[in-house]
């Protein structure tokens, strides 16, 4: 495999064997839960994403780079501080998805900041903006290049390389915690390698998600309201081409519909697709006609085509795809959720209907107004991912 | 009836016949009568890798076309025995018209195993074995272990080097095999009349495109008639046949391609590159009528080349949708 990061100057992607690389990482120096060392190199970490020219090629980033700076990482800290004793699991091994060049960083930043020792397998299809991240780390590391001590250099490592059964199976063995994001099948593939007894497995697998608007709540809402909610949504439709397992799928109008005037005001600040996603969008949409599960598909710009269903369509059908659908109540919708999903984008509700509604449903983990369904939280899928990065460590005297 | 009442005629049985794809164009808003060709509703030709679509009941399929894909799965094409026929007669008729009427001897740039398996039916072994029907005493280029057999090649042109004679084979194949081979030995294919298909992508990135290949053939073989074709397995019967001077691919008198904007769909003026969409009476047993390839393509001119319609060329594949969502990362290979 290949050394991602850290990197020596001028030594992008040395080689490295994962024996050597365990021995290594497994005789850095310790860190502690909130070690100074690892906040400070997040924190040069997190000021290198909101560089303005990362910020402007990848805005998904930003979010990342806000929660990683100091006061961000402090509120998350201080979630910890009324348990007990908190200690770092020891050596994490993070696999994310190939095809989400970004998410690698939550869950890895998060378990460096428990005091982790990290090993995080990329994909070598991985690249855009997982180079970009990797330029921020790699300016961000402490010291200098090839001189031993610093403990984050020593402990914190990113390689990659192509599907080797006898790479995997050695770092899942010598992992505390793993940590599989992915579909379905990347997870069920990943379990067939052994941890060790006392380990475990912290999964992500398939999810998917929708939007709700209430009719009311948009009528009530002014102008300027309409078009940042437009906007909102808009990013969180196409900063991962809808793909990504918080993008909404679909929107459910409640309690009466202004899906004409939402969908022209989408429609006009949706960017052109690629032609590969035109066509694509185009495979989709018939193929949910063909199926009977979409009843009108209307093309509301090269962009944005709707299709007129009764439920969201989970699968992902093209950047762009989404159905409408009508319910009149809130409790009208809940039989229509799904374990799987994950993500609900509202606009229109009082925090009082989303917790009375959030209380009846069998699934779904976060709800968040448009605009936030990409932004990362230390909250995620319902795990606490800091409280899962350590062990609780009881003292009685 | 001219090709838009047929077509028209066939939107209508295939609605009558398909459920799904009557769900579509019922979807699409679609009526049943259309101003123009370039006014028919089309499938995505990869919509017969996701579903299948066939307008026959499965007591009368008869046979199942698949393509070769590397990619995904395979698209599904079902024919009963009408449509094998009618597809069989509309490729003779249409490569009689750069063959000539006579049953020629074959060389064939491939090997012979790759009809063997008639079960396995790729798109190369259906290509080949469907061409082979339009010649006789054919001879395999190359031997069973795919090595070029030039001691093969060379009893070939002994026997029917004088008299005009048939080539046919991929393209990269032919260049890379039969080429090279004619060149290194000085054959002489002087009387051949080459059939070849398969695009030019591999041919790409060594600088080889059609005029290149035609230039070479000529100067290093003498093999002057060569005529390209373009063709799909979810079109079968239907192909396209580049004229003698190599000014483009013709379409038969029951086919027409319309070359659209990538990202707006609307019809690309002349000399505008575009996705391809091909249309075709042909397909009576399934919806593929009016497909829109994957292919990028340009119309040169209409009606002012050696043949009547429009001139076009396949300029190569439409790039795949790079998704970033959250998907699989050790699970099935990339689709």
């Amino acid at each position: 495999m290949r050394q991602l990061f850290p990197v020596e100057t001028g030594e992008v992607g040395a080689v490295v064997e994962v024996t050597a690389l365990l021995d290594e990482v497994r005789s850095a120096p310790a860190l502690a839960v909130g070690d100074e060392r690892v906040v400070d190199f997040l924190g040069r970490f997190a000021r290198a994403l909101l560089a303005p020219a990362v910020a402007r090629a990848y805005p998904e980033l930003a979010s990342l780079g806000f929660f990683l700076r100091r006061g961000g990482i402090r509120r998350a800290l201080a979630r910890l501080a009324d348990d007990e004793l908190r200690l770092p699991r020891g050596l994490v091994f993070h696999v994310p998805p190939a095809n989400v060049d970004t998410i690698f960083v939550y869950s890895w930043a998060l378990s460096a900041l428990a005091g982790n020792r990290n090993i995080v397998r990329l994909s070598p299809r991985a690249a855009g903006a997982a180079d970009a991240v990797l330029d921020a780390m790699r300016a961000a590391l402490p010291g200098v290049p090839g001189v031993p001590g610093d403990p984050v250099r020593a402990s914190q490592r990113i390689v990659t390389y192509d599907r080797d059964d006898a790479v995997t199976a050695a770092l899942s063995a010598a992992a505390d915690l793993r940590v599989l994001w992915g579909g379905d099948a990347s997870v069920r593939a990943l379990r067939r390698f052994e941890l060790a007894p006392h380990a475990r497995d912290l999964t992500f697998p398939d999810r998917s998600s929708f939007a709700i608007i209430s009719a009311d709540g948009w009528a009530r809402a002014s102008q300027a309201e309409r078009r940042a909610a437009v906007e909102g949504f808009r990013n969180d439709v196409f900063w991962f081409d809808q793909a990504a397992c918080a993008s909404p799928r679909g929107v459910y109008w409640v309690g009466g519909s202004h899906a004409g005037e939402f969908r022209a005001m989408l429609a006009e600040v949706a960017a052109d697709p690629e032609p590969a996603m035109a066509v694509q969008n185009r495979v989709g949409a018939y193929g949910a006609a063909a199926d009977g599960r979409a009843a009108r598909i209307a093309f509301d710009s090269p962009a944005l085509t709707t299709l007129e269903a009764p439920d969201v369509i989970r699968d992902w059908l093209g950047a762009g795809v989404l159905t409408q659908s009508s319910v009149s109540t809130l409790d009208e919708l809940v039989p229509k959720v799904v374990r799987r999903d994950q993500t609900i984008t509202h606009f229109g509700f009082s925090r009082a209907e989303l917790i009375a509604f959030a209380r009846q449903l069998s699934g779904v983990d976060r709800l968040v107004p448009f605009g936030s369904a990409l932004k990362f939280a230390p909250v995620w899928d319902g795990y606490h991912l800091l409280a899962e990065f350590t062990r609780i460590v009881t003292v009685t005297v | 009836m001219s090709l838009l009442a047929e077509l028209t005629a066939l939107t209508a049985h295939h609605r009558a016949r398909c459920a799904a794809y009557d769900r579509i164009l019922t979807a699409l808003g679609a009526g049943g009568e259309f101003e123009s060709v370039a006014d028919l509703p089309w499938l995505p030709v990869r919509l017969f890798k996701t579903h299948e679509l066939k307008s026959i009941p499965d007591e009368e399929v008869f046979k199942v076309l698949t393509s070769s894909g590397t990619t995904g799965a395979p698209s599904r094409i079902f024919l009963d025995r009408a449509a094998a026929a009618a597809q069989t007669q509309h490729l003779a008729a249409t490569l009689q018209t750069v063959l000539g009427p006579r049953r020629l001897p074959m060389l064939m740039v491939d090997t012979a195993g790759v009809v063997q398996d008639r079960r396995t039916f790729s798109a190369r072994g259906a290509g080949v074995l469907g061409m082979a029907n339009f010649g006789r005493k054919h001879v395999y280029v190359l031997d069973e272990h795919d090595e070029p057999d030039v001691e093969a090649v060379r009893g070939f042109l002994a026997r029917h080097g004088d008299e005009p004679f048939l080539i046919f084979g991929f393209t990269f194949m032919v260049w890379r095999y039969l080429y090279r081979m004619a060149r290194e030995h000085g054959f002489d294919l002087s009387n051949g009349i080459l059939l070849h298909s398969g695009g030019w992508k591999k041919l790409a990135d060594q600088a080889v495109d059609n005029a290149t290949f035609r230039r070479a053939f000529a100067a290093d073989t003498g093999l002057r008639r060569i005529h390209n074709y373009y063709g799909m397995v979810e079109q079968i019967g239907t192909v396209f046949v580049e004229g003698a001077a190599g000014d483009g691919l013709y379409c038969p008198d029951f086919a027409d391609v319309i070359i659209r904007d990538p990202v707006t769909f609307a019809e690309q003026p002349v000399g505008v590159p575009g996705v391809i969409e091909v249309v075709s009476t042909l397909p009576r047993s399934y919806p593929g009528h009016v497909l829109l390839t994957e292919d990028l393509g340009v119309c040169h001119g209409v009606d002012d080349g050696e043949r009547p319609g429009k001139r076009f060329s396949v300029l190569g594949r439409l790039p795949k949708a790079e998704v970033r969502g959250c998907s699989d990362t050790f699970g099935a290979p990339a689709a």
